[in-house]
C-alpha cells in the first residue's frame, strides 16, 4: 500500500488547516472586542490574511497529497476511486477539498465558514483511518462513460451542499453568544443566508445532473434506468428534500434559522445516503455487478 | 410530496410486490399541483429557464407512465447457434399497452466469453450474435456488460447467467422420429459443484445426468471461460451403473438409445423494452438546462451585496446596532 503514507500527511495537511483556521478566527474576534469598531471597519488585519494564506496553502497541499495519494492508488491496482468504501471516501475528501479550496480562495466571506466545514471533513478523515485499505476488483459495468459524468456530478452536489452548510452552521451558530462575537466580523445573516441558498441552488442542478448520469448508466449497467434499490430511493429522497426546502425557501419565505437547518438536513440526508447507504444495501452500488 | 415520499419509500427494493399505486397516485396529485402552478403562477410561467424545468419535470411524470404502460421485460436463454424465439421468453412483464414488434426480432447467438480474474472476478462478457442484414445474409455483431444488443427498440443485455448444454438425442425402440434437444445445465462457474440435470424424451423415462466439465476454471488466478475450449463427459446412471459419455457415444436404455450429440453453451439475456427512453432522456436533460439558465440568470442579476464597500457600510450597521443594543440594556439594568 504505497498510498498511504500519502494518504496520512493529506490528512495531516487538512488537519493542521482546521487548526489554523480556528486559531485564526479566534484571534480575528478578540482584536475586533479589543480595537472596535475602527479596526473591524476598516478591514481585516495583516495577521488576519497570514493566517488565511496558511490556511489555504495546507488545504491546497492536502488536496495536492491526495491528489498523489489516489494516483499512486490508481497506477497500482489499475482503476480509479469508484469501488470500495476506502477509496470513496479519499476520492471525496479530495473532491470536496478542491472545490471548498477555491471556493476558501474566491470567496472571501467563506473563510470563516472553515471552522464548521473543516471539521465535517474529519469526520470522512477519522473514518478512512478507520477502514481497512484493501483493493478492489473493477466491475465489468464500470466500463462506462457515465460513469465519469455520474461520480463528476455527484462530487460537485456534495461540495456545494456542504459550503452551503458552512454557512447555515456559522448562522445557527450565531444564536450562541460565544459564536456571535467569534463571527462579528462577517455581514449579516441575510447575506450568509442568501449566499448559503446560491449553493444549495447549484447543489440541486447537480444533483439532477447525478440522477439522469446515474440512470442513463443503470440503463446500460443492469438494463433498467430506475428500479428503487436503496442507492436510489435514498437519493431520490434526498433530490425531492432539496426540491421541497428551496420551495419553502422561496414561496414561504421561512425564517433564516429555519432555512439553515433546512439546508442542514439536506446535507445529512446527502451524507447519508453517499455513505450510510451502501452498508445496508447489497444490491447494486456495492460490490461485483 | 409527503406521499410520493412515502410511496417512494414503500417501494424501495421491492418495486414488483409494492402496489404500483403507491407512485402513481402522489405522481398524479403533484402533476395536476404541477399544472395548476405553471397555469396560475406568473414567476413560474413568465420566466423561460424556470417554464422549462417545471414542464420538464411535468413532461418526465408523463413519459414514465407512459413508459410503464408500454414497458416489456423478460429473461431468455439461448444456446449457442440456435435463434431468439418469443416463446423461449421467460418472466415476461408487460404493461397494458405494449405492442412492440417483438415477432421481427431476428438473431442466433453465437460463441461467447467471460474473463475472469484471481479469486473469481468476473471481468468482461463477449457474447457474438448475428442479426440479418440488408441483403438476405447475416451480420455479426458483439455484445455484452454495458452493451446490449438492440434491435426494434428491444434490447438485450447479457447477464451473469449463462452455462453448458449437452445436446442429446434420443433414439427410441417403438421408431418414433429421433428427438434431439439441449439440456440447460445450472449457472457456470456459480454452480460448477451440481452440474447436474434430467430430461424426459417422449415416450421415455425421466434421464437423470451430471456433467464433468474441464474448462481451465481456478480461483487462483485469472481465466476466460470460452465454451469452445471445454470439454465435458456426460455421465448417465443406467440401471445403476454409472456411464460416461464423451460427445459421439451413446448408451442403450430401457425403451431406447440416448446419444450425446456435442457441448453447447446458453448465455442468459435479460430483456428490456421502453419506448420512451430517449425522450426521457432529452427531457430530463431539457429540464437542467431550464433550471440552469433560470439560477444563472438569478446569479447574474440579483446582487448579494458582498462588495467591500457594501460589506463595509453593512458592518458599520451592524455594529452600531450592536452599539445602540448594548447601550440599551445597559439603561434597562
Ligand atoms: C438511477 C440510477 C442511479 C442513482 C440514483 C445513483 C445514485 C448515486 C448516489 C446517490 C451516489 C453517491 C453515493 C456514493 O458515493 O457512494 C452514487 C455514487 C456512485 N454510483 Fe450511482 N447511481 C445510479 C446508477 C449508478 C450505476 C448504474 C453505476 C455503475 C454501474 C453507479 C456507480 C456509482 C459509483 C461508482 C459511485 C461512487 C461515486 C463516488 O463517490 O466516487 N451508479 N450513485
Amino acid at each position: 500500500m504505497t498510498e498511504l503514507p500519502w494518504l496520512y500527511a493529506g490528512l495531516l495537511a487538512y488537519a493542521l488547516a482546521t487548526v489554523v483556521a480556528m486559531v485564526g478566527i479566534g484571534r480575528l474576534s478578540s482584536a475586533v472586542a479589543a480595537t472596535a469598531p475602527s479596526l473591524a471597519a476598516a478591514g481585516i488585519s495583516e495577521s488576519q490574511r497570514n493566517n488565511e494564506r496558511l490556511v489555504l496553502a495546507l488545504m491546497t497541499a492536502g488536496v495536492v497529497l491526495l491528489v498523489v495519494t489516489l494516483a499512486d492508488r490508481w497506477v497500482r491496482i489499475g482503476h480509479g476511486p469508484f469501488v470500495n468504501l476506502f477509496e470513496l471516501l479519499i476520492s471525496q475528501l479530495f473532491s470536496l477539498g478542491l472545490v471548498y479550496t477555491i471556493a476558501y480562495w474566491r470567496i472571501p466571506v467563506l473563510r470563516t465558514t472553515a471552522v464548521v466545514v473543516l471539521p465535517l471533513m474529519w469526520v470522512l478523515g477519522v473514518w478512512v483511518l478507520a477502514l481497512e485499505p484493501s483493493d478492489s476488483v473493477f466491475p465489468p459495468t464500470y466500463h462506462n462513460p457515465w460513469l465519469w459524468a455520474h461520480v463528476g456530478f455527484g462530487k460537485f452536489f456534495l461540495a456545494f451542499s456542504l459550503i452551503g452548510t458552512g454557512l447555515a452552521g456559522v448562522i445557527l451558530l450565531r444564536g450562541r453568544p460565544f459564536f456571535r462575537r467569534l463571527f462579528s466580523h462577517l455581514p449579516n445573516d441575510v447575506i450568509l443566508d442568501k449566499l448559503a441558498w446560491r449553493f444549495m441552488l447549484l447543489a440541486l442542478v447537480f444533483d439532477s445532473l447525478m440522477l439522469i448520469a446515474g440512470a442513463v448508466w443503470a440503463q446500460d449497467a443492469w438494463g433498467r434506468y430506475w428500479a428503487w434499490d436503496a442507492l436510489e430511493t435514498s437519493s431520490f429522497l434526498n433530490w425531492l428534500l432539496l426540491g421541497a426546502a428551496i420551495h419553502a425557501r422561496t414561496t414561504y419565505k421561512v425564517p433564516i434559522r429555519l432555512g439553515a437547518i433546512l439546508i442542514i438536513s439536506v446535507f445529512v440526508f446527502a451524507f447519508v445516503t453517499y455513505f450510510g447507504t451502501p452498508f445496508y444495501s447489497e444490491a447494486a452500488h456495492k460490490g461485483v455487478i | 410530496m409527503l406521499l410520493l415520499a412515502i410511496g417512494a419509500a414503500l417501494s424501495y427494493d421491492n418495486p414488483a410486490d409494492t402496489s404500483i399505486w403507491v407512485l402513481v397516485v402522489p405522481m398524479l396529485l403533484l402533476a395536476v399541483n404541477l399544472i395548476a402552478a405553471i397555469i396560475s403562477n406568473p414567476r413560474i410561467n413568465r420566466r423561460g429557464g424556470l417554464l422549462v424545468f417545471h414542464l420538464g419535470l411535468l413532461g418526465i411524470v408523463l413519459l414514465a407512465a407512459i413508459g410503464r404502460l408500454s414497458h416489456m421485460e423478460g429473461r431468455v436463454e439461448i444456446v449457442t447457434g440456435s435463434e431468439f424465439t418469443r416463446e423461449s421468453l421467460s418472466d415476461v412483464r408487460s404493461g397494458p399497452l405494449h405492442n412492440g414488434a417483438l415477432d421481427q426480432v431476428r438473431f442466433v447467438q453465437g460463441p461467447f466469453t467471460v474473463e475472469y480474474r484471481a479469486r473469481m472476478m468476473r471481468g468482461l462478457t463477449h457474447s457474438y450474435v448475428a442479426i440479418p442484414d440488408s441483403e438476405g445474409g447475416w451480420r455479426e455483431l458483439v455484445v455484452g456488460d454495458d452493451r446490449p444488443l438492440l434491435l426494434e427498440g428491444y434490447r438485450f443485455y447479457t447477464t451473469f447467467n449463462k452455462g453448458f448444454a449437452p445436446i442429446l438425442s434420443w433414439i427410441a425402440d417403438d421408431g418414433r422420429p429421433v428427438e434431439t434437444g439441449a439440456v440447460h445445465m445450472p449457472s457456470y462457474p456459480l454452480f460448477d459443484f451440481k452440474q447436474s440435470n434430467s430430461w424426459t424424451p417422449q415416450g421415455g423415462e425421466e434421464i437423470k445426468f451430471w456433467l464433468q466439465l474441464e474448462t481451465g476454471l481456478t480461483d487462483k488466478e485469472a481465466w476466460v471461460l470460452d465454451g469452445r475450449n471445454a470439454t465435458g463427459t456426460l455421465v448417465v446412471n443406467v440401471a445403476g451403473e454409472r456411464t460416461e459419455l464423451l460427445p459421439g457415444q451413446s448408451v442403450e436404455m430401457p425403451g431406447g438409445t440416448l446419444r450425446y450429440e456435442q457441448l453447447s453453451t446458453w448465455m442468459g439475456y435479460k430483456l428490456f423494452y421502453d419506448p420512451t427512453l430517449q425522450w426521457m432522456f432529452l427531457t430530463a436533460f431539457m429540464t437542467v438546462v431550464g433550471l440552469g439558465v433560470h439560477f444563472w440568470r438569478k446569479l447574474t442579476t440579483e446582487p448579494l451585496g458582498l462588495d467591500d464597500k457594501q460589506q463595509a457600510k453593512r458592518r458599520k450597521i451592524a455594529q452600531d446596532s450592536t452599539a445602540v443594543s448594548r447601550a440599551k440594556t445597559v439603561q434597562e439594568s
